[in-house]
């Protein structure tokens, strides 16, 4: 048999059967070449069992471990029962907390003491008095002080107006003076020239 | 084994019933052959860890669709692969999802102080898709039907990850590995 019809690896492996091994083993013993490739497989398979395998660094957890287990509220969610059970004990708990918190009924109110109406009104009329008074002497004082407003605009207005038509007559008188001088001049010159 | 693929079928059936309790020890006997084929291909405790819990916890919800119970590793590991690649996509872009080039030589490195840290980084070095052939093949111990199912592809296509991770692994290790037999 030739080496290359020979699956060493698969012989050094295993993964041969009887009749393979046998062939094998054969031809081994009458080829160095192919002694030497199945050593130094071996050699190779020994030195990769050589690294042993770790211990696990921490327990795979169980799958019925708690953290695979549902939650308190899944086991509800998932039973309708245990849903229609919560339901109602959530529907009655509403009912009792909205009794007993509700407000309390209205007080009724206090007998109010008796009292003097006559003397309550002569406050009242007082109070009023007081007010009209007050708003009377307001209103007398703004009048006044628009009063004297007034009176002082008029009175600067008619000094103004008194300035002005001094300043009109003193230009007249002005104005009368030089027509006199003028008319005074031309009464006395044709005598004058009439003389010469 | 027989035992115990008859006891997880018998915890599925009544896991499927509805019985948490049978899921649960399902959870504790496989969540760390879950981890660490997870760990191994994120490279992150805390991603594998909530991937971990993710995958067991859409494989309860899901368990009604296993058509074999027989089946259950490889639907399980279907699962958390699937965790694993929605997570690499939304963290790292496309691109990312392959190649992760180291620059330092492991050839250096003495066997054994450090032979886990080389097998580490040489694993590092491999894509996604190999990296996590060799995880399913190597660590997990899957049949190559198994495994295909898992990373829903051919048969042909798992060895050929497997082949090639493991012909570049073959480079890095095996000459440390020789020195440590010496």
């Amino acid at each position: 048999m030739s080496c290359s019809s020979l699956d060493l690896r698969a012989y050094v492996l295993g993964e041969v059967d009887r009749q393979e091994q046998t062939a094998c083993e054969n031809h081994l013993s009458a080829c160095a070449i192919c002694r030497q490739e199945v050593e130094q497989l071996s050699l190779t398979r020994t030195a990769l069992l050589s690294l042993a395998d770790e211990e696990i660094p921490q327990r795979i957890a169980f799958v019925s471990d708690k953290v695979f287990e549902p939650k308190w509220w899944q086991g509800i969610w998932g039973s309708g029962p245990a849903m229609v059970f919560a339901s109602a004990a959530l529907l009655s708990s509403a009912i009792f907390v909205h009794a007993y918190s509700r407000p309390a009924s209205v007080v009724a109110p206090a007998p109010v003491a008796r009292i003097d109406t006559a003397q309550i009104q002569a406050e009242v009329d007082r109070r009023v008095q007081a007010a009209v008074a007050k708003a009377v002497a307001e209103v007398e004082k703004r009048q006044n002080a628009k009063t004297a407003q007034v009176l002082a605009a008029a009175e600067h207005r008619y000094e103004f107006q008194r300035q002005a038509d001094l300043a009109v007559a003193q230009q007249q008188i002005s104005l009368y003076r030089n027509q006199m001088g003028r008319l005074m001049v031309a009464a006395n010159y044709p005598a004058t020239r009439g003389e010469q | 084994m027989i035992f115990r693929e008859v006891e997880d079928r018998d915890l599925i059936a009544k896991a499927r019933r509805g019985g948490v309790d049978a899921f649960n020890v399902l959870v504790s006997r496989w969540e760390k052959r879950v981890y660490n084929y997870l760990f191994r291909l994120v490279r992150n405790r805390e991603d594998a860890l909530d991937l971990t819990q993710d995958a067991f916890l859409k494989a309860f919800q899901n368990l009604k669709k296993l058509d074999d119970p027989d089946r259950f590793a490889a639907w399980l590991f279907r699962i958390a692969h699937n965790e694993a690649y929605s997570m690499l996509r939304k963290s790292r872009p496309e691109g990312e999802l392959d190649h992760e080039p180291r620059t330092h030589d492991l050839t250096n490195r003495m066997f054994p102080v450090e032979l886990s840290l080389a097998v580490e980084s040489a694993l590092n070095r491999l894509s996604t898709d190999q990296r996590e052939a060799v995880v399913l093949k190597v660590y997990q111990g899957f049949k190559f039907e198994e495994m295909a199912e898992i990373l829903a592809c051919p048969v042909s296509t798992v060895k050929s990850r497997l082949y090639t991770a493991l012909d570049l692994l073959k480079g890095t290790l095996a000459p440390i590995a020789l020195r440590g037999v010496e």
